[in-house]
This record gives structure tokens, C-alpha cells and sequence, in this order.
């Protein structure tokens, strides 16, 4: 039976919603398969790393029990040894458990964009989804971008600034944007997720204030063109770069003029609006899937979501998010996502694989990208030390 | 949206279209609470609602506040957001915040609509310091923690819930309820319109009686069978009211 360490939590905004998804889309799914021994690995906010069965339950994380837990319990290290070491503490000290596979279940900072990848990678241990290149640059909203023109693939117009830029010359920088881009714009920090730090603006006041608040975020910004007549639409994709397969396309049904903050996305599970009929309840609300689009545009809206996955060597699963000039016809790369909220484990059960179907492919992947990785030479013996 | 004023990362929103009105909602509430109500002005308003420091999505002061930072606050934020507002809405402490304000030339309005407004400071106050104070000795007791957390639960709720909904601003809210801004209202030129609720009981029809003397021409209202609450309680009554007061 193979060990997989299901990781999740972490020092992001987002580790509550990294909690749901391991939890619910994926320790529990493999555990029923009985075909792996799953072992929780939670990181705290503070980024200690704890293991435990009781880990598994969501009412410890919904009670003050979790602090009382978690000072009363060990915490768990880590080995590099032929492969990822658990260093599990147990009555009389710690035991080594050696893991198999890791099943990354983190949202944001320090878990989706590389950070953990790379971890994983010098410990030279198999894992789900994406690599540490894929990772990083989603997460970097200027060069996802810059990726995406470098392919052909349609983005909307956009700037980007340093923090320094704005802060020395604010004014200049409000010029620069206006001469180029036409309101509404939008304004983001180029590496924070869950649209934190996200203005929709209208004028240069608007603009002037919603530098400021992206440059209280982050070192890099971002100032896109709105997409006119806009239609959200994201995609699911799984499989190897060489051959991913999407789920449906899905369309979040808020308001046009509206986009999804952090409190809509997570804090109110969605519903924003009390949500609409005919919508789907999803990790990210109410959606309509497959998505009602006229039929060039889905396909087109496919096109470009499988040339992001390649581009961007994508691996394991990843989410694709777009946006449509319903008018124009015309569809927009807007971001990718390394890993989506509870895999978008709705969206693929609609495509007819189910939440246990999902994590074993996942898995699969993980394990003939390993094997394939294994195969390439890293290092090789030379004389080189001799002659020095 | 956000912006930044005063250093502090700032959350608030308009709505509608109009005379800009500004609401201010009151101790450990927030903007979210007021948007029902924002939703009826929008008719006839631009409405703007924001979250003050240490509650909702604003960021909290590094130091205690007394309502004069708070106004002080109000002012710069409007200033960062070019916004002119003709009327000002003041619920409980974001009352007292809007007559300090106005009283002391710090923000202006053309008119003023408080409900429930806090601001008068009397003997109930001075009893929720004492206990505030007994909190500080639970902390620094040899208790355990979850008894000290038991304790000082207990502390709060006879001192007043205003400190249980927001431990975090504990010495800002010691500055506030010491804070009386009678002189204040005194300077208010501005129409005026005060609604209590019959059964408040954290800021009483007593005490809005004062105000009301203390505010030259200022119409007073009593909403009767509701409490502190009134704009969520008489929702209808609240809107009606401050909608008639606004366009007159």
C-alpha cells in the first residue's frame, strides 16, 4: 500500500480554503479507494507542520479545539533520505514514515506558487499537479502574461509597474497608464490570489487610490483593460502537458459589472446575491455548466485553455480562467490556476468523473511524470575534482 | 474597494446616485450591516458606507483613538476619495464620531441624521471602566487560560457588550467612553434629525434627549417597542425617516 501526505494549510490567505480542499476532495476520496494509507500533514499559519488522524476532521477546525490540539501535539519534521521523510512524533519520540507520493493541497503563498514544489523536488519525491515553473509563473499575474503573448494567445491590454515606480511618481504612472489603457481598468497586485488588493476603477482618482492599495500588497502591479461585454468563463484541465484533457467549460453567474472578491469567493461560498436558478453550486459557487456560450466561442474558449496548460507545461491539473468579448467573439487568457479550490471536483463530476476518479488520475500523473523524471541524467561522474 | 488613508488599509463602498450621504455605523458594527439600508437611499443618494478603523475590513489604529482621530479619519478618507457628502448618518458611536465632527468644523454636512447616537457619557460608563479594569487583573492572574478567557467573558458582559463584540480596540473603546461630545453639539448649526428607540438600553431615549436639547433646532424622533439596533429593527420607520428629513 503506498503512503501519500496530503499537505495543506499554510502561511497564506488562503489556508482555510486549502483546508476545505484537502479535506473533502481529496483525503476523503482516497481513503476510499483503500488503496493508499493517507497521512494529514497540516502546516499552520505560523508554518509548523503537524500530522494526525484527528487532522482529518473539519469540526477541529470549525471549534477553538484546534489551538488546545496543536499545543498538546508534537510537531512533525521533515527528512531528505532517498526520497520525502515524515518525521511523526509518537510516545517516546519520533518515528520516520517514509511518503510515497504528496498530494500538495495549498492555495497562495508558499504552497501553489513553486515554493513547496521545490521542496518536494529536492527531496526527490513524486507529487500532484503542477511543477515549480508552472507554479511560480501563475502565480505572477506580469509574467503569466508576457507567457501568453509569447504563445499567441490573447490577453487583454495591460501594464506593469514596480512599487517604486508609483510611489515616486504616482502621477506619472497614472499618466502613463491613461495614454495607453481606456477605463474601466483594473488594478491588481501582480502575486496575491483570491482578488485581494483588486480595484475596478473608473477615473484617476479611482486609479490614484487603487495603486496605492495594490502597492500595499506587493512589489509588482498590474493595470489591465477591462474586457468590454465581459463573459467569465474557467476551464479545468487535467492530465500530462502533452495530452491534458478539459472538464466544461463553467461560468460563474454574478453580475457582468461584478467580479468575485475574496469575502463572495470564499467567506460566502459564493453566493453573492443569494446566487441565481439554474446554477451549480461549485467550490467558487454558483456556476452554469457547461457553460450557455454559442458554440465557436466555447470552442474557441477551449483552444485557448489547452494552449495555456501546454504553455505553461502544466502537469497534473490546473484551471484556466477566461474572459469573453461577447460582442467581439473574441476570448482573453485571464489567469491560470495551479491548483483549483477543491480540484473543481463539481465541474469534473459533471464531466462524468467522479471525486474518487479524480485523485487517482491525479495521482497516476504524479507518479509517470516521477518515473519520466527519473530517467533524465542529473548528474554524471566527470574528472573534474581530479584535475583541479 | 480599498485606499489607504492614514497609513491603514480602508474598506468601503458607494451605491446610487445623487446628494452624496455618508453613513458611519457604530462600535463593533460595519459597513456590511448598513447595506439594506444604503440600498433604499440609492435612490435618491449616492451612498457611502465605510468600514471605521478596527472594524470590518479597516485595518486597526496602532494607537487608542478618541473620537477625534476618528473624525480626523473621516476627513482624510473623504478627502482620498473626492467625495463632498451633503448629509452625514450616525448610528451609536458613529454617531458620537459625526457630532464630534461637525461640532468642531472637522467634517461638514448640511445635515445630520443620528440614530441611537452615543456620545453622552454618564455613570454607566465609569462602571463598565471598573470592570474593564478587573479584565486586566484576570489577564495578569496565574489562572489557567481557559479560565482567565472564562472570567474575562464574564467581565465583559457585565461591562457592556460594545467591548465583548470588539476585544481588540479594548483601549481605544476606555478612550471612547470617556469621550462626551455634549459641547460639541452644542456648535451644530446643521438641520438636525435624532431617532431613539423606545427600548434602547445602550444609548436610552434619556440620553438622546440631551443631545437633542443640546442641538439648536434639531427634530426628535422615538421609534416605540425597538431597541439600539433601530435601523435594522424598524428598518422601514429609519428609512422613511431619514428619506423625508433628506429631501426636505
Amino acid at each position: 500500500m503506498k503512503t501519500v501526505a496530503v499537505i495543506f494549510g499554510g502561511r497564506s490567505a488562503e489556508h482555510d480554503v486549502s483546508i476545505v480542499t484537502a479535506l473533502s476532495s481529496i483525503i476523503k476520496p482516497l481513503e476510499l479507494t483503500k488503496q493508499y494509507r493517507v497521512i494529514a500533514v497540516y502546516i499552520t499559519k505560523d508554518g509548523r507542520w503537524f500530522t494526525g488522524e484527528k487532522l482529518k476532521d473539519i469540526h477541529l477546525y470549525q471549534s477553538s479545539k484546534l489551538e488546545e490540539y496543536l499545543a498538546q501535539t508534537k510537531s512533525t519534521g521533515v527528512v531528505f533520505d532517498h526520497g520525502l521523510k515524515l518525521l511523526v512524533p509518537t510516545r517516546v519520540g519520533r518515528k520516520e514514515v517514509a511518503i510515497d507520493i504528496v498530494f500538495p493541497a495549498m492555495h497562495g503563498t508558499y504552497g501553489e506558487d513553486g515554493a513547496l514544489m521545490g521542496l518536494l523536488d529536492m527531496a526527490g519525491v513524486a507529487y500532484v499537479g503542477c511543477g515549480v515553473a508552472a507554479s511560480a509563473i501563475a502565480m505572477d499575474k506580469v509574467l503569466a502574461k508576457q507567457l501568453a503573448v509569447a504563445n499567441g494567445i490573447p490577453v487583454s491590454m495591460f501594464l506593469s509597474f514596480q512599487k517604486a515606480d508609483i510611489t515616486d511618481d504616482t502621477v506619472g504612472v497614472v499618466t502613463q497608464i491613461t495614454a495607453k489603457l481606456k477605463y474601466p481598468i483594473f488594478v491588481k497586485p501582480a502575486h496575491l490570489g483570491s482578488s485581494i488588493g483588486i480595484t475596478r476603477v473608473q477615473n484617476d482618482t479611482e486609479l490614484t487610490n487603487a495603486l496605492e492599495v495594490a502597492a500595499y500588497y506587493d512589489n509588482l502591479i498590474i493595470v489591465e483593460e477591462a474586457v468590454q461585454n465581459l463573459i467569465e468563463v474557467t476551464l479545468p484541465i487535467m492530465g500530462l502537458a502533452n495530452n491534458p484533457q478539459p472538464a466544461l467549460l463553467e461560468k460563474p453567474l454574478t453580475a457582468a459589472e461584478d467580479f468575485f472578491d475574496f469575502d463572495t469567493k470564499y467567506l460566502q461560498g459564493g453566493k453573492k446575491g443569494g446566487g441565481k436558478k439554474g446554477g451549480t453550486t461549485g467550490s467558487q459557487g454558483y456556476s452554469q455548466i457547461p457553460a450557455k456560450l454559442p458554440k465557436d466561442i466555447y470552442a474557441q474558449a477551449g483552444h485557448v485553455g489547452l494552449a495555456v496548460y501546454t504553455a505553461f507545461g502544466c502537469s497534473g491539473t490546473a484551471r484556466v480562467d477566461m474572459l469573453i468579448d461577447s460582442k467581439a467573439g473574441k476570448v482573453y487568457f485571464n489567469e491560470m490556476n495551479p491548483l483549483p479550490g477543491s480540484l473543481y471536483a463539481h465541474n469534473w463530476a459533471q464531466a462524468g468523473v467522479s471525486k474518487v476518479a479524480l485523485v487517482e488520475k491525479l495521482i497516476e500523473y504524479a507518479l509517470v511524470r516521477y518515473a519520466e523524471r527519473q530517467k533524465l541524467a542529473t548528474t554524471f561522474d566527470t574528472n573534474f575534482l581530479k584535475q583541479f | 474597494m480599498q485606499v489607504i488613508v492614514q497609513d491603514l488599509l480602508t474598506s468601503y463602498s458607494r451605491v446610487g446616485k445623487g446628494k452624496q450621504v455618508l453613513i458611519l455605523h457604530g462600535w463593533g458594527d460595519s459597513s456590511a450591516s448598513w447595506k439594506a439600508v444604503a440600498k433604499k437611499l440609492a435612490g435618491q443618494h449616492e451612498v457611502i458606507l465605510v468600514d471605521l478603523p478596527g472594524f470590518g475590513e479597516t485595518q486597526m489604529p496602532s494607537i487608542a483613538w478618541d473620537l477625534t482621530d476618528y473624525a480626523n479619519f473621516i476627513q482624510a478618507f473623504l478627502r482620498k476619495i473626492g467625495a463632498k457628502p451633503y448629509a452625514i448618518v450616525g448610528h451609536s458611536n458613529g454617531g458620537a464620531i459625526a457630532i464630534r465632527g461637525v461640532g468642531q468644523g472637522i467634517l461638514q454636512a448640511e445635515k445630520l441624521v443620528l440614530l441611537a447616537s452615543a456620545g453622552v457619557r454618564g455613570t454607566s460608563s465609569q462602571k463598565g471602566l471598573y470592570l474593564i479594569s478587573k479584565v486586566g487583573k484576570v489577564m495578569a492572574s496565574p489562572l489557567p487560560k481557559r479560565m482567565q478567557a472564562r472570567l474575562r467573558r464574564g467581565l465583559y458582559h457585565k461591562a457592556g457588550l460594545d467591548l465583548l463584540v470588539a476585544e481588540h480596540m479594548q483601549e481605544t473603546f476606555k478612550r471612547i467612553v470617556r469621550d462626551d461630545v455634549r459641547a460639541d453639539a452644542a456648535y451644530i448649526s446643521a438641520p438636525t434629525l435624532l431617532v431613539y428607540g423606545e427600548h434602547d438600553e445602550e444609548t436610552p431615549v434619556a440620553l438622546g434627549r440631551q443631545l437633542h436639547d443640546a442641538i439648536e433646532g434639531s427634530v426628535f424622533q422615538e421609534i416605540p417597542a425597538v431597541g439600539h439596533f433601530l435601523y435594522r429593527d424598524a428598518e422601514k420607520q429609519v428609512v422613511q425617516l431619514a428619506k423625508e428629513f433628506l429631501s426636505a
